[in-house]
Protein backbone atom coordinates (compact mmCIF):
# COMPACT_ATOMS: atom_id res chain seq x y z
CA UNK A 1 0.00 0.00 0.00
CA UNK A 2 1.31 3.55 -0.88
CA UNK A 3 0.50 6.17 1.59
CA UNK A 4 -1.16 9.20 0.39
CA UNK A 5 1.68 11.72 -1.02
CA UNK A 6 -0.63 14.50 -0.88
CA UNK A 7 -0.31 15.92 2.69
CA UNK A 8 3.61 15.89 1.97
CA UNK A 9 3.56 19.37 -0.11
CA UNK A 10 1.67 22.22 1.00
CA UNK A 11 -2.15 23.36 -0.19
CA UNK A 12 -1.80 25.73 -2.91
CA UNK A 13 -3.80 28.41 -3.14
CA UNK A 14 -4.17 31.36 -5.79
CA UNK A 15 -5.57 34.12 -4.34
CA UNK A 16 -6.61 37.00 -6.53
CA UNK A 17 -7.39 40.22 -4.33
CA UNK A 18 -5.80 43.89 -4.97
CA UNK A 19 -6.41 45.02 -1.41
CA UNK A 20 -3.74 44.27 0.74
CA UNK A 21 -5.63 44.53 3.83
CA UNK A 22 -7.70 41.80 2.76
CA UNK A 23 -4.85 39.68 1.70
CA UNK A 24 -3.38 39.72 4.85
CA UNK A 25 -6.45 39.42 6.55
CA UNK A 26 -7.35 36.50 4.41
CA UNK A 27 -3.96 34.96 4.33
CA UNK A 28 -3.89 35.03 8.92
CA UNK A 29 -7.33 33.93 8.95
CA UNK A 30 -6.50 30.79 6.48
CA UNK A 31 -2.99 29.83 8.21
CA UNK A 32 -4.41 29.86 11.78
CA UNK A 33 -7.03 27.94 10.40
CA UNK A 34 -5.84 25.18 8.38
CA UNK A 35 -2.94 24.95 11.81
CA UNK A 36 -4.31 22.16 13.88
CA UNK A 37 -4.87 20.13 10.41
CA UNK A 38 -0.87 20.23 10.22
CA UNK A 39 -0.97 20.80 6.62
CA UNK A 40 0.93 23.59 5.11
CA UNK A 41 -0.40 26.34 2.83
CA UNK A 42 1.23 28.03 0.53
CA UNK A 43 -0.72 31.43 -0.67
CA UNK A 44 -0.42 33.24 -3.90
CA UNK A 45 -1.48 36.72 -4.44
CA UNK A 46 -1.64 38.52 -7.38
CA UNK A 47 -3.54 41.81 -7.61
CA UNK A 48 -5.69 41.81 -10.75
CA UNK A 49 -7.31 39.39 -13.72
CA UNK A 50 -4.78 39.72 -16.16
CA UNK A 51 -1.80 38.81 -13.90
CA UNK A 52 -4.23 36.38 -12.42
CA UNK A 53 -4.32 34.42 -16.05
CA UNK A 54 -0.46 35.24 -16.33
CA UNK A 55 0.02 32.86 -13.42
CA UNK A 56 -2.57 29.79 -13.92
CA UNK A 57 -0.64 30.23 -17.78
CA UNK A 58 3.03 30.65 -16.52
CA UNK A 59 3.64 33.92 -18.39
CA UNK A 60 5.77 36.82 -17.70
CA UNK A 61 7.13 36.75 -14.24
CA UNK A 62 5.20 33.23 -13.62
CA UNK A 63 6.98 31.20 -15.55
CA UNK A 64 7.52 28.71 -12.62
CA UNK A 65 4.21 29.57 -11.00
CA UNK A 66 2.88 25.95 -9.35
CA UNK A 67 -0.61 25.13 -10.61
CA UNK A 68 -2.90 25.75 -7.70
CA UNK A 69 -5.19 23.55 -5.88
CA UNK A 70 -8.22 26.37 -5.46
CA UNK A 71 -8.14 30.04 -6.23
CA UNK A 72 -10.07 32.62 -4.35
CA UNK A 73 -11.31 35.08 -6.48
CA UNK A 74 -12.18 39.00 -5.68
CA UNK A 75 -14.59 40.22 -7.95
CA UNK A 76 -13.61 43.73 -8.10
CA UNK A 77 -10.55 43.83 -9.60
CA UNK A 78 -8.30 46.76 -11.98
CA UNK A 79 -8.56 46.16 -15.72
CA UNK A 80 -9.57 42.27 -16.39
CA UNK A 81 -12.82 42.28 -13.57
CA UNK A 82 -13.26 38.81 -11.42
CA UNK A 83 -16.02 37.59 -13.73
CA UNK A 84 -13.55 37.40 -17.02
CA UNK A 85 -11.33 36.21 -15.56
CA UNK A 86 -13.63 33.26 -13.95
CA UNK A 87 -14.85 32.96 -17.91
CA UNK A 88 -11.61 33.07 -19.21
CA UNK A 89 -10.57 29.98 -16.30
CA UNK A 90 -13.58 27.79 -17.26
CA UNK A 91 -12.94 28.03 -21.27
CA UNK A 92 -9.55 26.68 -20.63
CA UNK A 93 -9.29 23.17 -21.15
CA UNK A 94 -5.89 23.57 -18.87
CA UNK A 95 -7.64 25.42 -15.85
CA UNK A 96 -11.37 24.77 -15.96
CA UNK A 97 -10.60 21.63 -13.62
CA UNK A 98 -9.39 23.79 -10.63
CA UNK A 99 -12.31 24.90 -8.11
CA UNK A 100 -12.95 28.71 -7.95
CA UNK A 101 -14.43 30.90 -4.85
CA UNK A 102 -15.70 33.33 -5.45
CA UNK A 103 -14.79 36.11 -2.37
CA UNK A 104 -16.08 39.43 -2.72
CA UNK A 105 -17.91 42.16 -1.01
CA UNK A 106 -20.94 42.19 -3.06
CA UNK A 107 -23.71 40.46 -2.46
CA UNK A 108 -25.39 42.05 -5.68
CA UNK A 109 -27.93 39.20 -6.82
CA UNK A 110 -26.40 40.01 -10.72
CA UNK A 111 -22.86 39.30 -9.36
CA UNK A 112 -23.77 36.09 -7.48
CA UNK A 113 -25.97 35.49 -11.15
CA UNK A 114 -23.21 36.13 -13.11
CA UNK A 115 -20.68 34.40 -11.22
CA UNK A 116 -22.34 31.34 -11.13
CA UNK A 117 -23.46 31.48 -14.61
CA UNK A 118 -19.32 31.71 -15.20
CA UNK A 119 -18.87 28.43 -12.97
CA UNK A 120 -17.57 29.58 -9.95
CA UNK A 121 -17.79 27.09 -7.72
CA UNK A 122 -18.82 29.03 -4.68
CA UNK A 123 -19.43 32.35 -3.88
CA UNK A 124 -18.90 33.74 -0.75
CA UNK A 125 -19.60 37.38 0.53
CA UNK A 126 -16.57 39.18 2.66
CA UNK A 127 -18.55 40.07 5.99
CA UNK A 128 -18.84 43.63 6.64
CA UNK A 129 -17.87 42.70 10.48
CA UNK A 130 -14.76 40.86 11.43
CA UNK A 131 -15.80 38.02 13.36
CA UNK A 132 -18.86 37.20 10.63
CA UNK A 133 -15.49 37.32 7.52
CA UNK A 134 -13.18 35.38 9.53
CA UNK A 135 -15.87 32.65 10.27
CA UNK A 136 -16.78 32.87 6.34
CA UNK A 137 -13.05 32.17 5.47
CA UNK A 138 -12.54 29.40 8.02
CA UNK A 139 -15.65 27.70 6.16
CA UNK A 140 -13.70 27.89 3.14
CA UNK A 141 -10.93 26.76 5.21
CA UNK A 142 -13.10 23.50 6.17
CA UNK A 143 -14.72 22.73 2.91
CA UNK A 144 -12.11 23.52 0.39
CA UNK A 145 -9.01 22.83 2.30
CA UNK A 146 -10.25 19.46 4.06
CA UNK A 147 -13.66 18.07 3.61
CA UNK A 148 -13.60 18.44 -0.47
CA UNK A 149 -11.76 15.99 -2.43
CA UNK A 150 -9.72 17.99 -5.07
CA UNK A 151 -8.66 17.39 -8.61
CA UNK B 1 -63.07 116.97 1.26
CA UNK B 2 -60.09 114.77 1.64
CA UNK B 3 -61.58 112.65 4.36
CA UNK B 4 -64.05 110.24 2.18
CA UNK B 5 -62.05 108.75 0.09
CA UNK B 6 -62.57 105.55 2.15
CA UNK B 7 -66.28 105.24 1.33
CA UNK B 8 -66.57 102.35 -0.70
CA UNK B 9 -67.43 102.94 -4.53
CA UNK B 10 -71.22 102.41 -5.48
CA UNK B 11 -71.44 98.94 -6.63
CA UNK B 12 -73.13 99.91 -10.20
CA UNK B 13 -69.85 100.21 -11.09
CA UNK B 14 -69.43 96.78 -11.38
CA UNK B 15 -72.28 95.44 -13.31
CA UNK B 16 -72.14 93.76 -16.18
CA UNK B 17 -70.40 96.16 -19.09
CA UNK B 18 -69.22 94.69 -21.93
CA UNK B 19 -66.42 96.85 -22.54
CA UNK B 20 -64.97 96.50 -19.13
CA UNK B 21 -65.83 92.73 -19.66
CA UNK B 22 -63.70 92.49 -23.06
CA UNK B 23 -61.07 94.68 -21.19
CA UNK B 24 -60.85 92.05 -18.41
CA UNK B 25 -60.94 88.94 -20.67
CA UNK B 26 -58.06 90.98 -23.23
CA UNK B 27 -55.87 91.93 -20.12
CA UNK B 28 -55.83 88.26 -18.15
CA UNK B 29 -52.46 86.28 -18.09
CA UNK B 30 -54.45 83.07 -19.57
CA UNK B 31 -55.57 82.04 -22.43
CA UNK B 32 -59.24 82.22 -22.48
CA UNK B 33 -61.44 81.12 -25.44
CA UNK B 34 -64.89 80.98 -25.03
CA UNK B 35 -67.34 78.83 -27.38
CA UNK B 36 -70.61 79.34 -27.90
CA UNK B 37 -73.65 76.64 -27.61
CA UNK B 38 -72.55 75.48 -31.47
CA UNK B 39 -69.03 74.56 -29.83
CA UNK B 40 -67.44 77.34 -32.15
CA UNK B 41 -65.16 79.95 -30.82
CA UNK B 42 -67.09 83.14 -29.50
CA UNK B 43 -64.04 84.78 -28.37
CA UNK B 44 -60.42 84.71 -27.37
CA UNK B 45 -57.97 87.16 -25.88
CA UNK B 46 -54.57 88.32 -27.22
CA UNK B 47 -52.62 85.20 -24.89
CA UNK B 48 -54.83 83.03 -26.81
CA UNK B 49 -53.62 84.20 -30.10
CA UNK B 50 -49.42 84.42 -28.63
CA UNK B 51 -49.81 80.64 -27.30
CA UNK B 52 -51.43 79.00 -30.30
CA UNK B 53 -49.60 81.58 -32.72
CA UNK B 54 -53.45 82.46 -34.70
CA UNK B 55 -54.64 85.80 -35.29
CA UNK B 56 -57.73 86.49 -34.02
CA UNK B 57 -59.94 86.18 -36.86
CA UNK B 58 -58.44 83.06 -38.17
CA UNK B 59 -60.09 81.41 -34.64
CA UNK B 60 -63.43 83.04 -33.73
CA UNK B 61 -65.54 81.08 -35.95
CA UNK B 62 -63.31 77.82 -36.14
CA UNK B 63 -64.63 74.76 -34.27
CA UNK B 64 -62.60 73.98 -30.78
CA UNK B 65 -60.78 71.10 -32.58
CA UNK B 66 -58.56 73.92 -34.11
CA UNK B 67 -56.66 73.83 -31.41
CA UNK B 68 -56.41 69.91 -30.57
CA UNK B 69 -53.77 67.46 -31.80
CA UNK B 70 -55.01 65.41 -34.83
CA UNK B 71 -54.50 62.27 -32.57
CA UNK B 72 -56.98 63.96 -30.09
CA UNK B 73 -59.60 65.50 -32.26
CA UNK B 74 -62.01 62.10 -33.11
CA UNK B 75 -62.42 61.73 -28.98
CA UNK B 76 -62.64 65.76 -28.14
CA UNK B 77 -66.42 66.14 -29.17
CA UNK B 78 -67.21 63.37 -26.96
CA UNK B 79 -65.59 65.00 -24.33
CA UNK B 80 -67.30 67.94 -24.65
CA UNK B 81 -71.04 65.90 -24.56
CA UNK B 82 -69.76 64.93 -21.53
CA UNK B 83 -68.73 68.49 -20.07
CA UNK B 84 -72.34 69.83 -21.17
CA UNK B 85 -74.43 66.91 -20.16
CA UNK B 86 -73.09 67.85 -16.28
CA UNK B 87 -71.81 71.22 -16.71
CA UNK B 88 -69.40 72.54 -13.83
CA UNK B 89 -66.83 74.61 -12.90
CA UNK B 90 -63.72 72.21 -13.11
CA UNK B 91 -60.89 71.22 -14.48
CA UNK B 92 -60.55 69.61 -17.87
CA UNK B 93 -59.34 66.00 -18.01
CA UNK B 94 -58.37 65.85 -14.07
CA UNK B 95 -55.23 64.12 -13.70
CA UNK B 96 -54.28 63.95 -17.16
CA UNK B 97 -52.15 65.23 -19.42
CA UNK B 98 -53.70 67.63 -21.91
CA UNK B 99 -51.66 68.95 -25.55
CA UNK B 100 -52.84 71.63 -27.61
CA UNK B 101 -52.04 72.19 -31.14
CA UNK B 102 -50.73 75.76 -32.47
CA UNK B 103 -51.18 77.06 -35.57
CA UNK B 104 -47.42 75.78 -37.19
CA UNK B 105 -48.93 72.03 -36.23
CA UNK B 106 -46.52 72.21 -33.14
CA UNK B 107 -47.84 70.83 -29.44
CA UNK B 108 -47.62 72.42 -26.05
CA UNK B 109 -48.69 70.92 -22.69
CA UNK B 110 -51.38 72.66 -20.45
CA UNK B 111 -53.88 72.81 -18.42
CA UNK B 112 -57.66 73.66 -18.71
CA UNK B 113 -60.12 75.59 -16.59
CA UNK B 114 -63.64 75.09 -17.90
CA UNK B 115 -66.63 77.44 -16.51
CA UNK B 116 -70.04 76.75 -18.17
CA UNK B 117 -71.51 80.25 -18.92
CA UNK B 118 -75.45 80.12 -18.96
CA UNK B 119 -77.09 82.98 -21.15
CA UNK B 120 -80.15 83.78 -22.37
CA UNK B 121 -78.25 82.46 -26.08
CA UNK B 122 -77.91 78.82 -24.54
CA UNK B 123 -74.72 77.73 -22.76
CA UNK B 124 -71.20 79.04 -23.31
CA UNK B 125 -68.28 77.60 -22.33
CA UNK B 126 -65.48 79.47 -20.60
CA UNK B 127 -61.80 77.76 -21.18
CA UNK B 128 -58.63 78.81 -18.81
CA UNK B 129 -55.89 77.63 -20.74
CA UNK B 130 -51.97 77.87 -19.08
CA UNK B 131 -48.84 76.67 -20.73
CA UNK B 132 -47.54 74.56 -18.54
CA UNK B 133 -44.60 73.15 -20.89
CA UNK B 134 -42.27 75.43 -18.52
CA UNK B 135 -43.81 73.51 -15.30
CA UNK B 136 -43.39 70.38 -16.71
CA UNK B 137 -39.81 70.91 -18.07
CA UNK B 138 -39.22 71.68 -14.02
CA UNK B 139 -40.59 68.84 -12.98
CA UNK B 140 -38.59 66.32 -15.59
CA UNK B 141 -35.68 68.07 -14.49
CA UNK B 142 -36.25 67.53 -10.62
CA UNK B 143 -36.90 64.63 -11.31
CA UNK B 144 -33.81 63.72 -13.18
CA UNK B 145 -32.15 65.26 -10.68
CA UNK B 146 -33.43 63.09 -7.76
CA UNK B 147 -32.47 60.17 -9.73
CA UNK B 148 -29.19 61.05 -9.84
CA UNK B 149 -28.99 62.14 -6.18
CA UNK B 150 -30.15 58.44 -5.53
CA UNK B 151 -27.53 56.96 -7.77
CA UNK B 152 -25.07 58.80 -6.09
CA UNK B 153 -26.29 57.83 -2.73
CA UNK B 154 -25.94 54.27 -3.66
CA UNK B 155 -22.34 53.88 -5.61
CA UNK B 156 -21.26 56.57 -2.57
CA UNK B 157 -22.50 54.25 0.03
CA UNK B 158 -21.40 51.28 -2.11
CA UNK B 159 -17.71 52.29 -2.22
CA UNK B 160 -17.40 53.49 1.06
CA UNK B 161 -17.90 50.29 2.62
CA UNK B 162 -15.16 48.76 1.01
CA UNK B 163 -12.60 51.37 2.93
CA UNK B 164 -14.71 51.22 6.16
CA UNK B 165 -14.64 46.98 6.35
CA UNK B 166 -11.09 47.67 6.48
CA UNK B 167 -10.75 50.74 9.00
CA UNK B 168 -13.70 48.64 11.53
CA UNK B 169 -11.21 45.14 11.07
CA UNK B 170 -7.99 46.45 11.61
CA UNK B 171 -9.03 48.07 14.65
CA UNK B 172 -11.05 45.34 16.05
CA UNK B 173 -8.22 43.34 15.15
CA UNK B 174 -5.69 45.33 16.74
CA UNK B 175 -8.43 45.57 19.87
CA UNK B 176 -8.31 41.72 20.37
CA UNK B 177 -4.97 40.94 19.70
CA UNK B 178 -3.32 44.07 21.80
CA UNK B 179 -6.02 44.09 24.56
CA UNK B 180 -3.87 44.80 27.65
CA UNK B 181 -0.73 44.74 26.39
CA UNK B 182 -0.78 48.86 25.34
CA UNK B 183 -1.77 50.69 28.61
CA UNK B 184 -5.65 51.43 29.71
CA UNK B 185 -5.84 54.61 27.73
CA UNK B 186 -4.65 52.60 24.09
CA UNK B 187 -7.41 50.21 24.86
CA UNK B 188 -10.04 53.00 25.05
CA UNK B 189 -9.08 54.78 21.96
CA UNK B 190 -9.12 51.27 20.22
CA UNK B 191 -12.30 50.93 22.05
CA UNK B 192 -13.60 53.90 20.34
CA UNK B 193 -12.34 53.89 17.24
CA UNK B 194 -13.77 50.10 16.67
CA UNK B 195 -17.57 51.54 18.11
CA UNK B 196 -16.94 54.68 15.53
CA UNK B 197 -16.21 52.57 12.55
CA UNK B 198 -19.06 49.89 13.41
CA UNK B 199 -21.50 52.99 13.50
CA UNK B 200 -20.49 54.34 10.54
CA UNK B 201 -20.81 50.89 8.89
CA UNK B 202 -24.36 50.35 10.22
CA UNK B 203 -25.21 53.80 8.74
CA UNK B 204 -23.48 53.44 5.23
CA UNK B 205 -25.40 49.97 5.32
CA UNK B 206 -28.34 51.76 5.67
CA UNK B 207 -28.08 54.48 3.48
CA UNK B 208 -27.14 51.54 0.97
CA UNK B 209 -30.03 49.91 1.53
CA UNK B 210 -32.31 53.52 1.36
CA UNK B 211 -30.78 54.81 -1.51
CA UNK B 212 -31.40 51.18 -3.21
CA UNK B 213 -35.08 52.21 -2.80
CA UNK B 214 -35.60 54.40 -5.32
CA UNK B 215 -32.67 53.08 -7.64
CA UNK B 216 -33.00 49.92 -7.69
CA UNK B 217 -36.86 49.31 -7.34
CA UNK B 218 -38.96 47.14 -9.16
CA UNK B 219 -41.68 47.69 -11.46
CA UNK B 220 -45.14 47.36 -9.47
CA UNK B 221 -46.78 44.04 -10.20
CA UNK B 222 -50.23 42.19 -8.33
CA UNK B 223 -49.55 41.45 -5.33
CA UNK B 224 -50.84 39.42 -2.77
CA UNK B 225 -50.44 41.86 0.38
CA UNK B 226 -51.60 38.70 3.17
CA UNK B 227 -49.15 36.21 1.35
CA UNK B 228 -46.22 38.79 2.05
CA UNK B 229 -46.99 39.32 5.76
CA UNK B 230 -47.84 36.14 6.84
CA UNK B 231 -44.14 35.19 4.70
CA UNK B 232 -42.60 38.44 7.02
CA UNK B 233 -44.37 36.80 10.23
CA UNK B 234 -42.87 33.53 9.61
CA UNK B 235 -39.67 34.63 8.47
CA UNK B 236 -39.38 37.11 11.90
CA UNK B 237 -40.91 34.14 13.89
CA UNK B 238 -37.90 33.42 16.25
CA UNK B 239 -38.06 37.37 17.31
CA UNK B 240 -41.83 37.39 17.67
CA UNK B 241 -41.45 34.15 19.85
CA UNK B 242 -38.58 35.73 21.63
CA UNK B 243 -40.67 38.98 22.38
CA UNK B 244 -43.99 36.58 23.43
CA UNK B 245 -45.70 38.49 20.94
CA UNK B 246 -49.23 37.67 18.77
CA UNK B 247 -50.16 38.82 15.63
CA UNK B 248 -52.95 39.13 14.32
CA UNK B 249 -53.57 39.54 10.58
CA UNK B 250 -56.83 40.29 9.30
CA UNK B 251 -57.68 39.41 5.67
CA UNK B 252 -55.34 41.61 3.22
CA UNK B 253 -56.28 42.95 -0.18
CA UNK B 254 -53.70 42.48 -3.61
CA UNK B 255 -52.35 45.75 -4.50
CA UNK B 256 -49.92 46.96 -6.76
CA UNK B 257 -46.29 46.38 -5.50
CA UNK B 258 -43.14 46.20 -5.43
CA UNK B 259 -43.01 42.73 -3.55
CA UNK B 260 -39.55 43.25 -2.15
CA UNK B 261 -40.17 46.21 -0.69
CA UNK B 262 -43.66 45.41 0.33
CA UNK B 263 -42.09 43.00 2.15
CA UNK B 264 -39.57 45.12 3.61
CA UNK B 265 -42.09 47.63 4.38
CA UNK B 266 -44.25 45.19 7.05
CA UNK B 267 -40.77 43.97 8.07
CA UNK B 268 -39.77 47.11 9.20
CA UNK B 269 -42.84 48.07 10.74
CA UNK B 270 -43.55 44.67 13.00
CA UNK B 271 -39.94 45.08 13.42
CA UNK B 272 -40.25 48.38 14.74
CA UNK B 273 -43.57 47.53 16.79
CA UNK B 274 -41.89 44.56 18.73
CA UNK B 275 -38.67 46.68 19.23
CA UNK B 276 -40.92 49.63 20.95
CA UNK B 277 -42.74 47.09 23.06
CA UNK B 278 -44.10 47.92 26.57
CA UNK B 279 -44.00 45.57 29.73
CA UNK B 280 -47.02 43.59 28.35
CA UNK B 281 -46.81 40.81 25.78
CA UNK B 282 -46.95 42.80 22.25
CA UNK B 283 -50.11 42.44 20.56
CA UNK B 284 -49.64 43.33 16.95
CA UNK B 285 -52.37 43.99 14.12
CA UNK B 286 -52.61 44.11 10.84
CA UNK B 287 -55.45 45.69 9.26
CA UNK B 288 -57.21 47.37 6.29
CA UNK B 289 -59.73 49.52 5.37
CA UNK B 290 -61.08 50.48 1.57
CA UNK B 291 -61.30 54.69 1.18
CA UNK B 292 -62.33 55.89 -1.46
CA UNK B 293 -60.07 54.35 -4.54
CA UNK B 294 -56.89 54.31 -1.16
CA UNK B 295 -56.81 50.97 0.86
CA UNK B 296 -55.64 52.04 4.05
CA UNK B 297 -53.32 49.87 6.02
CA UNK B 298 -52.61 49.81 10.19
CA UNK B 299 -50.06 48.20 11.73
CA UNK B 300 -51.00 48.26 15.02
CA UNK B 301 -49.19 48.28 18.66
CA UNK B 302 -49.65 48.20 22.85
CA UNK B 303 -46.17 49.18 22.95
CA UNK B 304 -44.26 52.33 24.40
CA UNK B 305 -46.22 54.98 22.02
CA UNK B 306 -45.16 57.88 21.19
CA UNK B 307 -45.50 61.59 21.84
CA UNK B 308 -47.41 63.19 18.92
CA UNK B 309 -45.07 65.88 18.97
CA UNK B 310 -42.21 63.50 17.14
CA UNK B 311 -44.82 61.84 14.67
CA UNK B 312 -43.29 63.34 11.80
CA UNK B 313 -39.52 63.42 13.43
CA UNK B 314 -39.81 59.38 13.33
CA UNK B 315 -39.49 59.50 9.93
CA UNK B 316 -36.65 61.44 9.20
CA UNK B 317 -33.20 59.80 8.47
CA UNK B 318 -31.07 58.63 11.30
CA UNK B 319 -33.64 60.48 13.52
CA UNK B 320 -33.80 58.61 17.23
CA UNK B 321 -35.92 59.46 19.92
CA UNK B 322 -33.90 57.44 22.18
CA UNK B 323 -30.14 57.43 24.01
CA UNK B 324 -27.85 54.90 22.42
CA UNK B 325 -27.85 51.76 23.57
CA UNK B 326 -31.18 51.34 24.43
CA UNK B 327 -32.80 50.58 21.54
CA UNK B 328 -30.71 49.14 18.11
CA UNK B 329 -30.89 50.44 15.44
CA UNK B 330 -29.41 53.69 13.69
CA UNK B 331 -33.23 55.22 13.10
CA UNK B 332 -33.66 54.57 9.25
CA UNK B 333 -35.95 51.88 9.65
CA UNK B 334 -39.30 53.96 9.38
CA UNK B 335 -37.66 56.55 6.61
CA UNK B 336 -37.19 53.51 4.71
CA UNK B 337 -40.93 52.37 5.17
CA UNK B 338 -42.03 56.50 4.07
CA UNK B 339 -39.83 56.48 0.99
CA UNK B 340 -41.16 52.85 0.06
CA UNK B 341 -44.99 54.37 0.40
CA UNK B 342 -44.15 57.13 -0.98
CA UNK B 343 -43.19 55.66 -3.99
CA UNK B 344 -46.17 53.30 -4.46
CA UNK B 345 -47.73 56.17 -4.01
CA UNK B 346 -49.37 56.64 -0.69
CA UNK B 347 -48.68 58.60 2.76
CA UNK B 348 -47.49 57.64 5.61
CA UNK B 349 -48.27 58.44 9.52
CA UNK B 350 -48.97 57.55 13.05
CA UNK B 351 -51.50 58.18 15.82
CA UNK B 352 -49.98 57.27 19.19
CA UNK B 353 -50.35 57.81 23.22
CA UNK B 354 -47.40 57.74 25.29
CA UNK B 355 -48.29 54.12 27.02
CA UNK B 356 -50.52 52.64 25.08
CA UNK B 357 -49.17 51.90 21.99
CA UNK B 358 -48.96 53.40 18.72
CA UNK B 359 -50.66 52.98 15.17
CA UNK B 360 -48.93 53.02 11.79
CA UNK B 361 -51.30 53.91 9.04
CA UNK B 362 -50.22 53.82 5.32
CA UNK B 363 -52.00 54.20 2.48
CA UNK B 364 -51.64 52.62 -1.19
CA UNK B 365 -53.57 53.25 -4.05
CA UNK B 366 -56.41 50.51 -4.71
CA UNK B 367 -56.84 49.88 -8.66
CA UNK B 368 -58.59 47.07 -10.63
CA UNK B 369 -56.00 43.93 -9.94
CA UNK B 370 -56.26 40.41 -11.67
CA UNK B 371 -58.37 38.36 -9.82
CA UNK B 372 -57.19 36.80 -7.54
Amino acid sequence: MTRPVRTARPLRVLLVEDNPGDADLTRDTLEASIEPSGRELDLQVVVDGEQAIDYLLRRGPHTAAARPDVILLDLNLPRLGGVQVLAEIKQHDQLRDIPVVVLTSSAAETDIAQSYRAGANAYVTKAGELGAFMANLQAIERFWFNAAKLP
Amino acid sequence: MGTSVSAPEPAASLAPNPEMFRLIVEAAPHAILVANPRRLIALINRRTEELFGYARDELVGQPTEILVPMQFRKAHPGHVDNFLAAPSARAMARGRELVGRRRDGSELAIEIGLTPLPTPDGLFTMASIIDITERKRYEDELRRSNAELEQFAYIASHDLQEPLRMVASYTELLGQRYRGKLDDKADKYIFYAVDGAKRMQRLVADLLTYSRVGSQGRPLVDVDTEAVVTGVVEMMRSSIRKANARIEVSPLPHVMADEVQLRQLFQNLIGNALKFRAEADPVIGIRVAHHGDQWLFCVEDNGIGIDMQYAERIFQMFQRLHERGKYEGSGIGLTIVKRIVERHGGQVWIESKPGLGTSFFFSLPSVATKAA
